[in-house]
């Protein structure tokens, strides 16, 4: 946000994390940590992105996931199979994701409410099931595997403890939380909420509700297939298993624990929830009966996430203005 | 067309057509009564066939197949009740409360899908069939199976339709259905009515379940594929409507069996899917519904 400060402090939490996260892989000494912020990073732009449609414009999108998974096929094909250059696979990514979100908005329209989840749902088991279909080019049900790393003037990104990827990953997170809430803040943010809250009186002050949900879904994908495309890269596979229940409900309590219609919120839940569920790894089967209660439980006792907890703290200290976009 | 063909996309159409109507009338039942949808219906569906086969198969307790139907349906109307608590009742009267139940009932899902992998092992099991021999009708041999199968479900549907209509706790579920305060104030405990419908729409889920179980194999992650069938039931039969749910899910099933004839088993959801689209284009309300 370019205003000039009535409230400086505001950005002054922000900067904190930033700088932490800039500093931190040179004073970690272990690459499995580093690995779990590459993730934890790449997981906050997923879910950051998903709460500008499922939260700021309330449209139950059950099939963020696959726009996700799309952006890191797209990216792996090319590169694999087509031996283009990954920076290409990352535009190739975003482009994929972005066709997917326009498409699915199409049906999606013409519904409201439950019906928008059923049929987001269902174009991403569309989705899968073309991907599946295709198991020459994308493996099938085992996933695309052996993609080549990210390169730049043949210099590997895989080396120096993947350094290249957390700063990519950072850079990604960067943008994509600047050009998110740039948007939010907008005009057009303000007007996607608006139809939210109140349909029938945005509509009737001209807002076109086709248009804006379609711009954002579209935006909304942007960001997503990117960085669908750098973890393809980054764990060098893409598996079928994003389309599924698992990742759907893992992702979507980043933004429900987190807060929704925050940004912030999201890549905190983000953070939280892959350490949670990298530590329980070798719980097997337990690890997911945890999560599942731990997102009941939370929906139970703290509707509004962590960051409105934050949010709470922050104001009492006077870090954060009270009169927060929500 | 040859004529075999259309007996193939017949048998097979109406098979799961059949299936896909218990499975679809549950959730449709849920959302006209208590306008949440349940996410973890696949996963019930699942759980219903393992139980069955624990107490019938010989390598659980061994009590034969009747038995483990009539413990499926009875084990799953309970659990249905209990998500129904869990799940469903504490979040009654937020604001967004679509939006958290199906993440909660999300949740529910892989709590039992996973449950079930510990309980059972990730090895296939399969049900006996239900019934043995094949008969022959117009010519042709069908399977008794299949044609219990087919004949099963819409005599249950039919059992359901007129429990509904004519049952005064039927007509307390569509009491509820049409106007909640209204039954309320005649006395109707709509608490109870909540969880019977869960209850009920399991029980159908655990007989969907059943009937899979004993033409494919049962596994803990069975229910995701008719789940996303009865998605697309409900979306073009209009959720709400049982008519239109029950129809939708033939039209389906019948649908299905055709593209996997022709198209493979690939070629078979985008099919499905641009369906669904079209109607959602021309009437959003799905097929039958008025809403």
């Amino acid at each position: 946000m370019p205003q000039a400060s009535p409230n400086k402090g505001k950005h002054l939490p922000l900067l904190v994390s930033l700088g932490v996260l800039v500093i931190f892989p040179f004073v970690n000494p272990s690459s499995y940590m580093q690995h779990l912020v590459i993730l934890a990073m790449l997981y906050g732009v997923l879910a950051s992105s998903w709460d500008l449609s499922m939260g700021y414009a309330g449209i139950f999108n059950f099939g963020h996931m696959a726009l996700f998974a799309l952006g890191g096929y797209a990216a792996g094909v090319s590169s694999l199979h087509f031996g283009l250059s990954p920076w290409l696979g990352i535009l190739f990514g975003a482009l994929a994701s972005v066709l997917g979100a326009v498409l699915v908005s199409l049906p999606v329209l013409r519904v409201k409410g439950i019906y928008v989840c059923l049929v987001t749902f269902a174009f991403g088991q569309l989705c899968l099931h073309l991907i599946l279909g295709q198991s020459k080019y994308t493996g099938g049900s085992n996933g695309l595997v052996m993609i080549p790393p990210i390169s730049m003037g043949g210099y590997a990104f895989n080396q120096h403890n993947n350094l290249p990827y957390y700063f990519l990953a950072l850079v990604l997170l960067v943008c994509s939380t600047y050009f998110l809430r740039r948007v939010v803040t907008s005009h057009f943010g303000v007007s996607i909420v608006a139809l939210r809250d109140f349909e029938d009186l945005a509509v009737s002050r001209g807002v076109a509700v086709a248009r804006q949900r379609l711009l954002t879904m579209a935006g909304s994908a942007v960001f997503t297939g990117a960085t669908g495309a750098v973890y393809a890269f980054y764990l060098s596979s893409v598996s079928p298993e994003l389309f599924g229940f698992g990742y759907l409900a893992t992702v979507l309590s980043m933004i429900l624990l987190g807060g929704s219609s925050t940004i912030y919120g999201p890549i905190m839940g983000a953070f939280v929830l892959t350490f949670i569920s990298e530590f329980m790894i070798s719980f097997g089967p337990w690890r997911f009966l945890i999560i599942a209660t731990v997102i009941i439980l939370v929906f139970l006792f703290y509707p509004d996430g962590i960051w409105a907890a934050v949010k709470t703290v922050g104001a009492r200290l006077g870090l954060t203005p009270k009169a927060e976009q929500q | 067309m040859e004529l075999l063909d259309l007996q193939t996309i017949l048998l097979s159409g109406l098979t799961l057509g059949s299936m896909y109507a218990l499975m679809a009338t549950g959730l449709s039942l849920v959302w006209g009564t208590l306008r949440v949808f349940n996410f973890a219906h696949g996963s019930l569906m699942m759980f219903g066939a393992y139980l069955a086969w624990t107490v019938c198969h010989s390598r659980g307790l061994g009590w034969g197949l009747s038995a483990g139907i009539v413990a499926s349906l009875v084990g799953l109307f309970a659990l249905g009740i209990l998500l129904y608590q869990i799940l469903v009742k504490p979040f009654m009267g937020r604001l967004n409360l679509v939006l958290i139940v199906v993440i909660t009932t999300l949740a529910g899902s892989i709590f039992i899908d996973n449950s079930s992998h510990l309980i059972w092992g990730p090895r296939m099991k399969r049900l006996p069939r239900l019934i043995g021999g094949e008969f022959h009708l117009l010519g042709t041999s069908i399977s008794a199976q299949e044609a219990l199968v087919i004949l099963l479900a819409p005599a249950i549907l039919i059992l359901l339709a007129l429990f509904l209509k004519r049952s005064k706790l039927g007509m307390a579920i569509r009491g509820v259905e049409q106007n909640r305060e209204a039954s309320l104030l005649i006395g109707v405990n709509v608490e109870w009515i909540y969880a019977f419908t869960f209850g009920l729409s399991a029980s159908l889920a655990a007989m969907a379940g059943i009937i899979l179980g004993s033409i494919r194999f049962i596994t803990p992650t069975m229910g995701g594929d008719p789940l996303t069938r009865a998605f697309i039931v409900v979306i073009l039969g209009g959720l709400g409507s049982l008519y239109g749910t029950m129809t939708a899910a033939y039209i389906v099933g019948l649908l299905e069996a055709t593209c996997m004839l022709y198209l493979g088993i690939y070629g078979t959801p985008p099919v499905l899917f641009l369906t669904m689209v079209l109607v959602l284009t021309f009437k959003p309300t799905g097929l039958f519904g008025t809403e």
